[in-house]
């Protein structure tokens, strides 16, 4: 029993088709043009695709353009905040969910606010901040802000897991004389094991996309570049005539980790991004 | 493994006496828990919420980056920022731009996602994937793509359509009634998968009985959808609206910072980009600070309203 008819399914079938396709357009264009000659860009516009591909374009971005260094620094970065962020919610959900304590309800209120201030509203002090120590265009200066920044959202999430936990199985472990670290250690996050990774997912996927926070903190030193603001310093760079191909090349190469992930996990990070729907 | 030890060594001294044996362990139990949040609310006040005070002290000075507090101005900055024409500009443009993702962001996502109900789980799981592609490539480089269809030259996609069509190139970007459009294109593209992904399951979590019942007593198509998805419907629809209304600024700042910086001559400017600009553009720190406090005057009434929301669904949901 359902509420569908055969007429309405076909036509909600083309609109939804149509609007997917619309979607994608963009991405398909950016492969597309990475497999371009130079001198193809602008003879077949309407067409994303081309009959004598190359792969030239990523010759050209991996000679010139010190990718590698690029890479590290983005897997430095998003592995730094990814591992700061669950070492510090985990234990933050973990007292949110099981414990009794005063303040409880401002403390949680306090974590919940911030994160709906507006990220552009703290790069000023951050930024003041992190040259006080010296910290601007260095790893830690990128990681560190941004263990505070956004981590009410991985306390939140993993709070609304940890509360549907069976207290049975806590009271068992309390009972057996099991402290409260070894509760949460042998009980609590192995039996959420699938809750922290797509957390993980989640926030490796989101740090490895940011581009305003690491262009202002370490776009001052190619040496501190990530993969979206090196990508960005060669889009602006005015060196070299028509660079579309090279450069949808270099997007392509950013853009692969992230979507090679959800490809593989993406039950997982769909979940997550609806269960956390508090903040693009 | 290594902190329990700790908890062990450190606990060991204590139980020497009984009588302190049972009131130390009586004040670590009860330190406990803020011990296991310690880490997290340091880690929030230093970069969230010390900013915040910091803002406000500084949105009191002149400045620069290198020298932030070099003047004591008073309500000097707002009373500049408030009087400019530059800033009433980007109000208006924040409004346009809220305008735009209300459409895109929220009307789309919600009428593509009521087609769904028409469909079966896997043709939805495919949409639902396809869709939120968007939000996990990094933004600033699926920007240049769009780059490259708005060229203003006849080269670019979008110019190369309307020559099929006989009609002469536009600039696009570099227009000024048609580059906030451009952008709010951009951004939205970016948004509606996940608004999608999230208006579906709102949808499903409606009970289907319900839906089914409806349509066995005669109700289809639109009355089924005006009287009874609807109404079932509205909480999440509400979400919806709020968080377009709090994230859509965000949303434009990174084609903004791409592709128009605010122009040409601010049509594409708006009063979270203007902080950025005013900070880190052209070093007036004062300025950008007073412009970080009217921001979140003026979105401190739906932060509060979204913050509710969620309340209510810690506090209240399973």
């Amino acid at each position: 029993m359902t509420v569908r008819d055969a007429r309405a399914a076909w036509t909600s079938r083309l609109v939804l088709l149509f609007a997917t396709l619309l979607v994608a357009v963009p991405l398909i264009y950016q492969l597309g043009m990475s497999f371009k000659q130079p001198g193809e860009i602008f003879v077949n516009v309407l067409s994303p695709v081309t009959l004598n591909p190359t792969l030239n374009n990523y010759a050209v971005v991996i000679q010139t353009v010190p990718i590698l260094t690029y890479l590290r620094n983005s897997a430095a970065f998003s592995l730094g905040v990814t591992v700061g962020q669950l070492l510090l919610a985990v234990p933050a959900a973990y007292a949110f969910s099981f414990f009794d304590f005063r303040f409880k309800n401002l403390l949680l209120a306090l974590v919940l606010i911030s994160l709906m201030v507006p990220f552009v509203v703290t790069y000023v002090p951050n930024y003041l901040l992190l040259a006080q120590f010296r910290l601007i265009n260095t790893l830690p200066g990128l990681i560190l802000p941004m263990l505070g920044v956004s981590l009410g959202f991985g306390v939140f999430l993993l709070r609304q897991h940890f509360m549907s936990f069976q207290r049975e199985v806590m009271e068992a472990a309390m009972i057996d004389g099991a402290s409260s670290w070894q509760i949460l250690t042998r009980v609590v996050a192995p039996a959420n094991v699938s809750a922290i990774s797509a957390l993980a997912v989640y926030i490796l996927i989101n740090t490895w996309n940011q581009f305003i926070w690491p262009l202002l903190i370490g776009g001052g030193r190619p040496e501190a570049y990530t993969l979206t603001v090196g990508v960005q310093m060669y889009f602006t760079n005015p060196e070299g005539g028509n660079r579309w191909g090279s450069l949808m090349a270099a997007s392509v190469l950013t853009s692969l980790p992230t979507i090679v992930i959800y490809l593989f996990m993406r039950k997982g990070i769909l979940r997550t991004f609806t269960e956390g729907a508090v903040k693009g | 493994m290594e902190a329990q030890h700790e908890i062990q060594i450190a606990a060991a001294p204590v139980s020497l006496r009984a009588e302190t044996h049972a009131a130390g362990r009586g004040r670590l139990r009860r330190l406990t828990p803020y011990l296991y949040l310690a880490p997290a609310l340091i880690a929030i006040g230093v970069f969230v919420y010390l900013p915040l005070v910091r803002t406000v002290q500084l949105s009191f000075y002149q400045g620069n980056l290198l020298n932030p507090m070099r003047l004591y101005v008073g309500l000097g900055n707002y009373q500049e920022v408030l009087a400019s024409p530059i800033f009433h500009n980007t109000l208006l443009n924040s409004v346009i731009y809220l305008a735009f993702s209300l459409v895109g962001s929220v009307l789309v996502p919600v009428s593509l996602a009521f087609l769904t109900l028409q469909l079966t789980d896997r043709e939805v799981d495919f949409y639902q994937s396809v869709l939120f592609v968007p939000t996990v490539v990094a933004f600033n480089v699926v920007v240049l793509i769009w780059a490259f269809f708005f060229l203003p030259t006849g080269g670019g996609l979008f110019n190369s359509l309307l020559g099929l069509f006989g009609q002469p190139p536009n600039a696009w970007l570099k227009d000024p009634l048609w580059a906030l459009p451009s952008i709010a294109l951009i951004a939205n593209w970016k948004l509606m998968g996940f608004h999608f992904l999230l208006a579906v399951a709102g949808l499903k979590a409606i009970p289907k009985e319900y839906l089914e019942a409806a349509y066995v007593d005669g109700a289809h198509g639109w009355s089924l959808l005006r009287h009874i998805v609807l109404p079932l419907f509205a909480p999440t629809g509400l979400f919806l609206v709020i968080i377009t209304l709090i994230t859509s600024l965000d949303a434009v700042f990174t084609p903004i910072r791409v592709l128009t910086e605010g122009g040409p001559n601010n049509a594409t400017n708006n009063i979270m980009y203007a902080v950025y600009s005013e900070g880190f553009r052209f070093f007036r720190v004062g300025h950008a600070a007073a412009i970080s406090m009217i921001l979140i005057g003026l979105f401190g009434g739906l932060i509060y309203w979204q913050y509710r929301l969620l309340d209510r669904r810690v506090n209240y949901d399973r």
